[in-house]
């Protein structure tokens, strides 16, 4: 039996973290290292970016950064980046909290539909989820046409609102699998104890259940607000004539041939950042959401009214049902012959997927492979560090870890190039340079997660383990490992979505020997191939589902977040 | 100790990828092409034939090549630029990551064709055109225009597509054929008037032509192979038309990058690209072969029957970031 208990006195968690000091070897060794590491692949492709907007032309100048401001266009820009960013962030975190306690926390039917679908939609292969869209919404659209009967050529799905759905169909899920996490680590007995005192079931909502996750829906939102900032894929192809700074800053390097000029666009996009992360510290605050303080209880449903039941099961349905139809138009795409005109069966493009795809395929998987698991637990161990030592530089290290996630990656990219490119390490046309652009873009889901996880678990289990006689590092092992593996399964999968699904920074490192998946669908959008272009989303999106299976079944039945419900 | 032994491993794969892939004794040669994917193959897998040179390539966009031989300026990487605009391989010249190389080849085929210092080396041409989608010239019953005013007919009000001349070479060669054909003031008045008929810029220059095919737009300005080869050969419902009062064309050229790593395998390759071989192979995908020799493919125009314009490649280059600015300044922002 859990023994029950209530958060612990407020400035507790604080206090009672285990105060380390510099004989603890295994925690400082962890600390060079983690570093070390960010400041190889995090600050120093950066600094030559960021470099590159102070000496434009070799010589100290602020023209860069002068034109930004003043010029008109540039502020516009930004003003939509943020509108958007703002409103996605608000909608998915939302979103994602709903499915989430939907979820973990009703007896709802079709949960297990739900969490499926919310996941699923996470595995959206760059360029098609807003391609699909256009061909059902578009103005040609199946939809706009078929079933609306919407005048032809009037309608419009380009611009904010479309952005807004297809950004957040497309980051809900990160929201959903960082509150899944935490939902399921927070102690129903508290819940309970509300219920048992009188309190109303909204009440206990709003009073308990809410405040205990708001770490977790602050880092989700936060999450989401910096992807829909640094997103490029979407809004290129629904932007319409809405521009947004990564946009903006991609048609700089790539049209103006103005690297230096892309490169300030991309030090604005961190302003909003830094902002963000503030704020999120800010609201969050100094309070203790440590609910955890024994063996971590069972999930479970409560039974709700059919009032509240209805409406969350509407919204849930409504939601899952648009995500499926939009995988099922790349489904279906896949074996019509002309997607749109010719509806003609054909298995032609799996044929011809299959003779251009597999090298692709293979080093993919290989990169994804590789980088998700390093990049899985390099989160969590700094996540532990984070909330658990005392140390100078605690939060500089939280945010350092979020950096290069929220720099466009067509930024990131030319920073890995100039960095990486010259003595003393030379890495361009290698499988480490993907690799490392991929552990450190991804990094931040897991850090994130294990950050609200741990908040959650009182510091009290691992003193126990401490006093007990074991070590920093078995402590990690034995005790905070097991108990954070939800977030670590979060981080882990999320990594190795993110990887399998990258483009913008890796068009710069992509070689001849190391290719990636998405560059090949790019190109196959770009003629028109929009057969082999959905044969090979789909194979994304298969190999992606049964990866996720698999690290849940390799981090044990207690993870399981695809599934439970 | 679990963590340090995760780290230990984490650091040993990280050592392994590291390790070079041993090199084979062929010779080999590394390309960076802008040409679409289906083309890029078929012409790397016949020069491997032919040469038994081993070609190791990377597809990328034209601008995202430009960024890329700048960042890796320093140590360059690839051997050779096969595909993009002339004005493309124009601003590699200036930015100084491209090379001159006399070519046997080039020399043959005219001269407006080639760079006069031997930098960039024409492959096929483009005449830029109209892409009109029937449907909507059924539901809006309008002609397919065939001229630049035209597209100022309230019929295509919010239906017209151009791409970004601040991201594609397709739309600069629009702008700066407006200017050669129109003067520049009077250009950007009509440009104005255009912007009006524009429900938008997107950033690649096919993208007109292969909306205009999914009825995203009514009519897509792009080059007349794109509009022939990526959209009316898949099946889409879409009419090609040329406007009278003058189109300017791109080349398509291949350039050999500075300080190549292979550069004597990259010179016979751009001999191959710029072969009649080659040509026929471009021609066969709905191009416009420079030489003389090779057949244009049959249901295309020949080049002489358009009202092609003598476009400037080298004006047009030279003032590429003036007139993108002013567009962006006096059009774009309105």
């Amino acid at each position: 039996m859990p023994i029950p208990a209530g958060p612990a006195p407020v400035p507790s968690s604080r206090t009672r973290t285990a105060v380390r000091g510099p004989k603890d070897l295994p925690v400082t060794c962890a600390l060079v290292v983690i570093w070390l590491l960010l400041g190889l692949f995090v600050f120093f492709p950066l600094a030559r970016i960021f470099a590159l907007t102070l000496w434009p032309q070799g010589a100290f100048d602020l023209a860069i950064y002068r034109r930004i401001l003043i010029e008109s266009d540039f502020r516009r820009t930004l003003g939509n980046s943020l509108l958007l960013g703002v409103s996605v962030a608000s909608v998915s975190t939302l979103l994602g909290f709903v499915f989430a306690f939907v979820v973990h926390r009703t007896d709802v039917p079709l949960r297990r539909f739900f969490s499926f679908m919310a996941t699923v939609s996470l595995v959206s292969p760059p360029f098609m989820l807003a391609l699909a869209v256009i061909l059902l919404l578009g103005r040609n659209g199946v939809i706009t046409r078929g079933v609306l009967h919407l005048n032809p050529f009037t309608f419009s799905i380009y611009g904010l609102p479309g952005l807004i759905l297809v950004q957040t169909l497309n980051l809900f899920p990160v929201a959903y699998l960082n509150l899944a996490g935490v939902l399921q680590r927070l102690n129903p007995e508290l819940e309970d104890a509300s219920l048992n005192l009188g309190g109303s079931r909204w009440l206990t909502f709003t009073r308990v259940t809410l405040p205990l996750a708001l770490p977790g829906i602050a880092g989700a939102a936060l999450l989401v607000f910096v992807e829909s900032l640094a997103d490029f894929g979407n809004p290129i192809v629904l932007g319409g004539r809405f521009d947004v700074l990564s946009v903006q800053a991609y048609q700089q390097f790539t049209g103006m041939f103005n690297m230096p000029m892309g490169a300030g666009l991309a030090v604005f996009l961190l302003i909003p950042t830094v902002l963000g992360f503030l704020l999120q510290k800010y609201v969050v605050g100094r309070r203790s959401y440590v609910t955890v303080t024994g063996k971590p209880p069972a999930p479970r449903q409560n039974k709700l009214p059919l009032v509240a039941k209805a409406p969350l099961f509407l919204v849930c349905f409504a939601v899952s049902v648009s995500i499926l139809a939009i995988y099922l138009t790349v489904v279906a795409g896949s074996f019509f012959k002309v997607w749109g005109y010719d509806y003609t069966l054909t298995l032609e493009h799996f044929r011809y997927s299959w003779d251009v795809g597999q090298k692709a395929l293979r080093d993919t998987l290989f990169l994804a492979g590789v980088s998700a698991p390093i990049s899985g637990i390099l989160g969590m161990l700094i996540a532990f560090l984070v909330v658990r030592r005392r140390f100078w530089g605690r939060r500089a290290l939280e945010f350092s870890s979020m950096l290069s996630f929220a720099v466009p990656g067509t930024v990131v990219g030319i920073g890995y190039i100039l960095a990486f490119n010259q003595a003393p390490l030379i890495l361009t046309g290698t499988a480490s340079i993907l690799i490392a652009c991929f552990v450190f873009r991804n990094l931040p889901m897991g850090v994130q997660s294990g950050i609200a996880v741990l908040g959650q678990i009182d510091p009290a289990i691992e003193e126990a383990s401490v006093n007990l006689g074991a070590g920093s590092a078995e402590t990690f092992r034995r005790v905070t490992l097991p108990l954070i593996r939800p977030a670590l399964f979060a981080g882990m999968s999320y990594s190795f979505v993110r990887a399998m699904t990258a483009i913008s920074a890796i068009i710069f490192l992509i070689s001849a020997k190391w290719s990636h998946l998405t560059a090949l669908v790019l190109s196959e959008v770009e003629i028109l191939r929009l057969g082999p272009a959905s044969v090979l989303s789909l194979v994304l999106m298969v190999v992606i589902i049964g990866a996720m299976g698999l690290i849940r079944a390799l981090l044990g039945k207690d993870a399981v977040v695809l599934t439970n419900g | 100790m679990k963590v340090r032994r995760l780290l230990a491993i984490g650091l040993l794969l990280a050592v392994v990828a590291l390790v070079p892939v041993t090199v084979s004794a062929a010779e080999k040669v590394v390309v960076y092409t802008t040409l679409d994917e289906d083309l890029a193959r078929a012409v790397i897998a016949e020069f491997q034939k032919d040469t038994g040179i081993q070609v190791e390539w990377v597809r990328l966009s034209s601008g995202e090549v430009n960024s890329r031989l700048v960042a890796e300026k320093a140590r360059p990487q690839a051997d050779v630029w096969w595909g993009a605009p002339a004005v493309n391989h124009i601003a590699a010249k200036l930015d100084g990551v491209t090379a001159p190389y006399v070519s046997p080849a080039a020399e043959k085929q005219p001269e407006k064709f080639r760079d006069k210092d031997h930098y960039w080396h024409g492959l096929y041409v483009g005449p830029l055109g109209f892409a009109t989608n029937t449907d909507f010239m059924k539901a809006k019953k309008v002609a397919a225009p065939t001229s630049w005013n035209d597209l100022l007919k309230p019929e295509f009000t919010g239906m017209v597509q151009v791409s970004n001349p601040a991201s594609s070479g397709t739309a600069y060669t629009v702008l700066a054929t407006l200017v050669q054909i129109m003067g520049e003031d009077k250009a950007f008045a009509y440009l104005k008037q255009l912007n009006k008929q524009v429900s938008q810029y997107p950033s690649s220059g096919s993208k007109p032509a292969t909306n205009a095919g999914l009825g995203e737009c009514g009519v897509g300005i792009s080059f007349a192979q794109d509009i022939v080869g990526k959209v009316i050969e898949k099946g889409y419902p879409v009419k090609l038309t040329f406007p009278k009062e003058g189109i300017g064309v791109e080349v398509a050229a291949v350039s050999l990058v500075k300080g190549a790593p292979h550069p004597e395998a990259a010179k016979k390759l751009i001999e191959w690209a710029i072969s009649t071989k080659a040509q026929k192979m471009y021609a066969a995908t709905k191009c416009w072969p420079i030489s003389a020799g090779v057949k244009l493919s049959e249901e295309l125009p020949e080049l002489s029957e358009l009202p092609v314009i003598p476009f400037d490649h080298k004006w047009a280059g030279d003032n590429h970031d003036r007139l993108v600015e002013r567009w962006q300044k006096e059009v774009y922002g309105k």
